[in-house]
């Protein structure tokens, strides 16, 4: 069995070229069994806008060095962990002082080693791997400039009932520097000029020029719930003044579809009535 | 005693007033600053009770670290505390012994894997072999399911004993074993479809084939391994590894 849990799951600096750093890592066998584990950092590239990434041992940038600081361990070499031990493992992260500005992205793995003991059967086996991701923004600048820009931002429905379904938002942000930024935001909602709803975006990393579609507070999907008046609604989207991201606005329209539907009906089944009744007097003469 | 409770409620108010305090927020203000709220916190970490656990921070600034050391935490050190539930992942039986296989009968193991994630992350699972399974010079093939239509990226349907190989398929499961699709859907529509394995001795890159946007707590799901040789498979005993890789979204 395989059950391992690594913290923390994501870290991200800004370092000065020529500066290293060192970042502890918690590595615990949740099982029943000894494990024998091993470590390894591979480069990655994000991946569609969704926080997804792909690897490839071809983007591993010379100038970006990474070790193991533990006295007894280095990177690349393999140790046991018995059951239900844990273990503290620090990661030693060096920018050259030839490092180009920029942003460099990185998963730090445990993995277990393959058991290559020979067997007289048909075997598949499974081992598994576990990793955490390193954003690091190699700058003179504790705080790099960013700039970026809504690629999307859309409601669906354009048009709809005062009741019945949610609005949604569709956002999609572009990172236009070579650097990170946390995509803090806001919906706000206006009818005739007048707030109706703000609603927060959920802080998620836009990595160094690449897109990310947003979500909002507890990773949610940004919406708005009916019931709403009719009218003209208009939705802002804006962002922190240091992110240097334009605001964008779209508009919907909320129409009293199903009341009218309503009375059409109550109106159609009145004169259906009336005609009915109307129909089964028998003519005077 | 009428006039005594007519009195007795005029005077709440004024009690009211005479024994509430006063309260302050943290509010720095000078002709050339305001601080509304910032890390002037006199504690951080961990709060537990029964019913809750609260983290906080403070001094996320850490005024001068960067000039000094040269280095600072892009999010503040908040996300440190990001371990309320860590970052896990099992796999329930490592070893797949298919045994003897029976040409044109699908062979299957299976096992279960479990995901947890801190909060803020979502996660990505992936699959990559070392190499097809493997018998001296003798391979048996990755599937392509019944109307070749599968790949290592997307999968079809695989029921017809003529279709030979080898493939996977996966399911989020609840923990009563029922089906739920949780974490799958988007790669496997049900326990009909397959795909082969990505893998290493071919170049490949490992592929994703259970994630989700959010945090989850102990999510599982079955995979379930398949062989189907045909009567011309070479003789031998076959293996392979298939490493499975979870990752958080970033």
């Amino acid at each position: 069995m395989f059950n391992l849990s690594l913290s923390p799951p994501q870290i991200e600096f800004v370092l000065k070229p020529g500066i290293s750093l060192t970042q502890a890592y918690q590595v615990t066998n949740n099982s029943q069994q000894s494990i024998i584990l091993n470590t390894e950092v591979l480069p990655f590239v994000p991946q569609g806008d969704n926080g997804s990434v792909s690897y490839s041992s071809l983007l591993a940038n010379p100038n970006i060095s990474f070790s193991l600081n533990n006295a007894d361990l280095k990177l690349g070499q393999p140790f046991t962990l018995s059951p239900k031990e844990s273990r503290q493992l620090v990661l030693k992260i060096k920018a050259s002082p030839q490092t180009e500005l920029a942003d460099y992205y990185s998963t730090f793995f445990i993995y277990q080693t393959v058991d290559t003991s020979a067997n007289d059967r048909n075997i598949s086996q499974s081992t598994g791997k576990i990793g955490s991701h390193v954003l690091l923004s190699v700058s003179t600048s504790e705080f790099p400039q960013t700039n970026g820009q809504v690629k999307k931002f859309i409601t669906t429905p354009k048009i709809k009932d005062v009741f019945f379904t949610k609005i949604n938002f569709s956002i999609q942000i572009q990172n236009k520097t070579n650097y990170f930024f946390k995509s803090l935001g806001k919906i706000t909602i206006f009818k005739n000029e007048k707030i109706i709803k703000q609603l927060n975006l959920n802080s998620q990393n836009v990595l160094a020029n690449h897109n990310r579609s947003l979500l909002c507070e507890n990773q949610t999907a940004c919406t708005l719930s009916p019931p709403l008046w009719p009218g003209k609604y208009t939705a802002t989207l804006e962002f922190n003044s240091n992110l240097n991201v334009p605001s964008s606005s779209t508009s919907f329209f909320v129409l009293p579809l199903s009341p009218i539907a309503l009375i059409l009906l109550i109106s159609s089944l009145i004169y259906f009535l009336y005609w009915t009744k109307k129909k089964n007097i028998p003519n005077k003469v | 005693m009428k006039n005594y409770k007519f009195f007795l409620i005029l005077s709440l108010p004024i009690i009211y007033h005479l024994l509430s305090t006063i309260s302050f927020a943290q509010n720095f203000t000078s002709p050339n600053y305001q601080i509304q709220f910032g890390n002037f916190n006199m504690t951080s970490g961990k709060k537990n009770s029964s019913s809750y656990t609260l983290t906080d921070t403070v001094g996320q600034n850490a005024p001068g670290k960067y000039s000094s050391t040269g280095y600072t935490a892009k999010a503040g050190f908040q996300y440190i505390y990001d371990t309320l539930e860590k970052f896990s992942f099992s796999i329930s039986d490592l070893d797949l012994p298919f045994g003897s296989l029976t040409p044109n009968v699908g062979s299957t193991q299976s096992n279960i894997i479990t995901i947890t994630t801190p909060s803020g992350h979502g996660y990505e699972i992936l699959a990559i072999a070392n190499h097809p399974l493997l018998a001296n010079d003798n391979t048996i093939p990755d599937t392509s399911c019944d109307n070749n239509d599968c790949n290592k990226t997307t999968s079809a349907p695989w029921t017809l004993p003529t279709a030979y190989g080898f493939g996977f398929n996966a399911l989020g499961i609840n923990t009563s074993g029922v089906v739920t699709n949780i974490g799958t859907s988007n790669y496997f529509t049900d326990s009909t479809y397959y795909r082969p394995f990505s893998s290493q001795s071919a170049g490949d890159l490992p592929q994703v084939f259970m994630s989700e946007n959010i945090p989850v707590k102990e999510h599982l799901a079955k995979i379930t391994y398949k062989i189907n040789i045909s009567h011309d498979q070479a003789s031998g005993t076959y293996s392979n590894n298939i490493n499975l890789i979870a990752i958080p979204k970033y």
